[in-house]
């Protein structure tokens, strides 16, 4: 690619991160709005101050990260492998599966999995709580992550893989030397839109969460009602900033 | 083959119980009578499906697919060259892909909020119109289709950017440079080798945008002033605000079918599914 | 519950660890920030405090009758259906010794006339916020049809509530399921879109505080909070046709087994200090008569949050839908949207 290419792609990519960022600038910037309303009036730090002081707010954003992660974690891993098995050989039933649940509109998962955990409940003495919402979250989240990594598969030279048996490695050897370093980025990549899908979704977490297990998005939503209260912004700021933090540290470790 | 089968254990399972299971309740829903205030009772019918027969709902379907192409459309275009730049960016591509998703871990509900705030009558993009003597009186920038576009495009970005970068990031270079080295020109080299190669990336992004857009409710709700409703909204009211769970059911089964009628006819011949 | 739930996954047992003693669900902001802890504090209780956005969302949940919630915050018209439905329990009013601090008019509300079920907790109205500056003041429903608002104008995004403004202009009842009503209702609707801006709830308040709308159909909740914001630009009319009203009440759930706990709760809500406080930091009207005298002058005379009797006996009440008048007006809604 020449260098006119080059930079001409830069700039594009400029416009597409401000595209993507201005609107979390707006919502950084009127966190610290004296007034309620999204109406400029001066600097304050009361919201964060209303952040801090609301226990439900925060007990909802940890309960929202702790999901995330847990849920993040286990669709990746069963998403990666369950990718590999089916570029392996396909399963028709398994890939249907897949495009359905993506298909199915969220008010349509989260009740029919409300009256799948009700049903079962019956049964056996358990309540809707933190673990009816993970489980529904690597639900949904696992087609993301197939998707994602399936499509760098389509790539993949088998021979790479049959070369490595032919040297004598384990199939699973072959696997994790070969196959698995070749699909990191798309890991990554899946990874982050499972975070992201779980992270966000009020729909299907707001009918199968319990008592103990509301999220941050189902106290946004419910606040929603009255009119957003700048606090919200706080607390998307925090969260925003921290994971940047967390993402930018990551990184320096890695160069380390 | 072993391995195979105990890799895809989990998944399967986990998708019987998750996908499959509701699935199976979805259809029994349907085939029943509403309860009075939501819910379902006996006896079975098939009238739910009979009342999907009706111009009303056509249009809608019409148009939610039209809306999710266009926006789908939209976001390749705008996320084609942002994930062939990230690809290229060599150590710093981790950060920067993390800055295409980091906006989308705050609420879609502020991230929807902000832009009402940015394109409202009085908000930021008409001052500045009107301050630099560009328009007089504010446009109208909020609740129409077009503004829809905007957040579905908005929100559903990353779903494309991401798995495009997953298949160019393996894309060598220097394929690219021995096409030009041949001769090629930098847009026959993008036709000819680039696309091509990326082709399953394309495709996994255009389902992943796709797809979800023809679901959601909210971005046409807040941002459209829920002036028209796409089936995201129809299904949802059924099983919010009309307590018509049956008919709910039937709708999305309906919706369920075209989209995996068009997934199934969009992928070429002896290709797989996924 | 044995151990083994307990080890579900690590998430589940941290939250199952913090064993809560009774499970409040409840609208947003609809407790002032004291309001539980000095409950806790009095009664021993531990209260876990959730929230709802719509009523179908936690109807959804509470229906299987196992939910865990005890205390739940029904509008009116869902008292009759969920008791239908089985999900309420009786209330003891042995236990409730301070009803009568409720205000007159819902001593015996039409939804629950021997407050067997629930207890009314909070009122407001439907009606119109407009700007001063707008040189006319819209007095009733049908001058939200007048083209002077073109693009300056926006309905709530609550079938009830545009069906109500539509049929009050024709002089039939908001809750009215005659075929030929709602249709009549339905071209109105039809004929008013032109002139609307959108279909919003409660994210008109920010808009008309920034004077991008004119007028706006709204509740009473949200318009007081604007009106608070901007009290030189903005007004509220109360409808000459009439209007609707709404109640959320407290009521608790035949599922639970806290019922004393849960009594204790209501009785505790109904102190009209507590309530008083709780109408200071939420800004909506008790249905708690005896909390008036506690409340700040301005509160108190609030000419949105609290109307002369007069006025409100222009109100009418919702009431609850057959599933036929339901389907009828979903069918009706989805045309005018289309």
């Amino acid at each position: 690619m020449n260098k006119g290419a080059k930079r001409g792609l830069a700039v594009y990519a400029v416009f597409v991160y401000a595209f993507l960022h201005v609107p979390l600038l707006i919502l950084a910037v009127f966190s610290f709005n004296s007034s309620r309303f999204s109406v400029w009036q001066g600097f304050s730090l009361q919201w964060y101050r209303a952040v801090a002081a609301d226990p439900n707010l925060i007990e909802a954003s940890l309960n929202s990260l702790l999901i995330a992660i847990a849920a993040t974690v286990a669709a990746t891993i069963l998403g990666t492998l369950a990718a590999y098995g089916l570029w392996k050989r396909s399963s028709a039933w398994l890939s249907g599966s897949m495009y359905l649940s993506l298909v199915t509109p969220e008010i349509v998962t989260g009740v029919s999995l409300l009256a799948l955990f009700q049903w079962i409940f019956r049964f056996a003495h358990l309540r809707l709580g933190m673990h009816t919402v993970i489980l529904a979250h690597v639900g949904f989240s696992l087609a993301y992550v197939v998707v994602v990594v399936l499509a760098r598969l389509r790539g993949f030279d088998r021979t790479l893989e049959e070369a490595a048996l032919d040297l004598g490695a384990t199939e699973f050897g072959a696997f994790w030397r070969v196959t698995l370093p070749y699909l990191a980025p798309a890991i990554a990549a899946a990874a982050m839109l499972a975070f992201t899908v779980s992270i966000d979704d009020y729909v299907i977490t707001s009918l199968v969460a319990g008592v103990d297990s509301q999220t941050l998005p189902m106290v946004i939503y419910a606040m929603a009602r009255r009119g957003v209260n700048p606090a919200l912004n706080a607390v998307s700021t925090l969260v925003v900033f921290g994971l940047g933090m967390l993402i930018m540290l990551s990184e320096r470790f890695r160069k380390a | 083959m072993r391995l195979r089968n105990a890799f895809l254990a989990p998944t399967a399972i986990l998708m019987a119980v998750t996908m499959l299971a509701p699935l199976a309740i979805i259809v029994v829903y349907s085939l029943l009578t509403r309860g009075a205030y939501g819910g379902v009772e006996l006896p079975w019918t098939l009238e739910n499906f009979t009342r999907l027969w009706d111009p009303v709902y056509g249009v809608i379907f019409v148009r939610s697919f039209w809306i999710a192409a266009v926006s789908t459309a939209l976001c390749l275009i705008l996320g084609f060259p942002l994930a062939m730049f990230i690809a290229r960016s060599g150590p710093r591509k981790n950060l920067y892909l993390s800055l295409v998703i980091l906006p989308f871990w705050t609420s879609f509900l502020i991230r929807t909020y902000a832009w009402m705030f940015l394109l409202r009558d009085t908000g930021i993009v008409n001052s500045a119109l009107q301050g630099l003597g560009i328009i007089r009186e504010p446009l109208a920038l909020l609740y129409n289709d077009g503004v829809v576009i905007l957040g579905l495009v908005y929100g559903f970005l990353p779903f494309m950017v991401l798995p495009l970068y997953a298949t160019l990031e393996r894309l060598d270079p220097s394929l690219l440079e021995a096409a030009a080295d041949l001769g090629a020109r930098p847009r026959d080299t993008l036709v000819r080798v680039t696309l091509p190669l990326c082709a399953p990336g394309i495709r996994a992004g255009a389902i992943l945008v796709f797809v979800p857009c023809l679901g959601t409710y909210l971005t046409s709700d807040l941002l459209g002033g829920s002036k028209t409703v796409l089936i995201g909204n129809l299904v949802q009211n059924q099983f919010t605000a009309s307590r018509d769970w049956p008919f709910g059911a039937a709708l999305s089964l309906a919706l369920m079918a075209i989209a995996m009628i068009l997934l199934f006819a969009a992928r070429r011949r002896g290709e797989e599914l996924l | 519950m044995n151990r083994r739930t307990f080890l579900i996954g690590a998430a589940a047992a941290v939250a199952c660890g913090r064993a809560a003693r009774l499970n409040v669900f409840n609208w947003s902001d609809y407790v002032s920030p004291d309001t539980i802890p000095n409950f806790e504090r009095e009664f021993g209780i531990r209260v876990r405090y959730g929230t709802y956005e719509s009523v179908p969302e936690m109807l959804a949940k509470v229906m299987s009758g196992n939910s865990g919630w005890d205390v739940i915050f029904p509008s009116a018209e869902y008292i009759q259906p969920m008791r239908d439905m089985g999900l309420l329990a009786r209330l003891r009013h042995d236990w409730l010794p301070n009803l009568s601090m409720l205000d007159r008019q819902f001593q015996k509300p039409p939804w629950d006339p021997g407050l067997d079920w629930s207890v009314p907790y909070m009122h407001g109205a439907t009606g119109i916020v407009y700007q001063k500056s707008l040189g006319w003041t819209p007095r009733a429903w049908s001058d939200l049809w007048d083209a002077r608002l073109a693009g300056k104008l926006t309905m709530l995004d609550d079938p009830p509530e545009v069906f109500a403004a539509c049929l009050k202009t024709l002089g039939y009842s908001l809750n009215s399921a005659d075929p030929g009503e709602l249709k009549a209702a339905q071209q109105r609707a039809i004929a008013q879109k032109p002139l609307v801006r959108a279909y919003l709830n409660a994210e008109v308040r920010d808009q008309l505080v920034a004077g991008d709308v004119s007028a706006a159909q709204a509740w009473a909740v949200t318009a007081a909070q604007a009106i608070a914001a901007a009290p030189e630009k903005l007004a509220f009319a109360f409808p000459s046709e009439g209007f609707p009203r709404y109640a959320d009440n407290v009521a608790i759930l035949r599922e639970s087994s806290r019922q004393e706990a849960a009594h204790h709760f209501i009785a505790y809500l109904l102190r009209p200090q507590v309530a008083a406080a709780i109408v200071e930091t939420t800004h909506t009207a008790a249905c708690n008569g005896a909390a008036q005298a506690f409340l700040p002058e301005a509160l108190r005379s609030d000419p949105v949050l609290y109307p002369p009797a007069d006025i409100l006996a222009r109100g009418e009440w919702f009431a609850p839908q057959s599933a036929a008048g339901q389907r009828l007006r979903d069918r009706l809604w989805t045309e005018i949207k289309t």
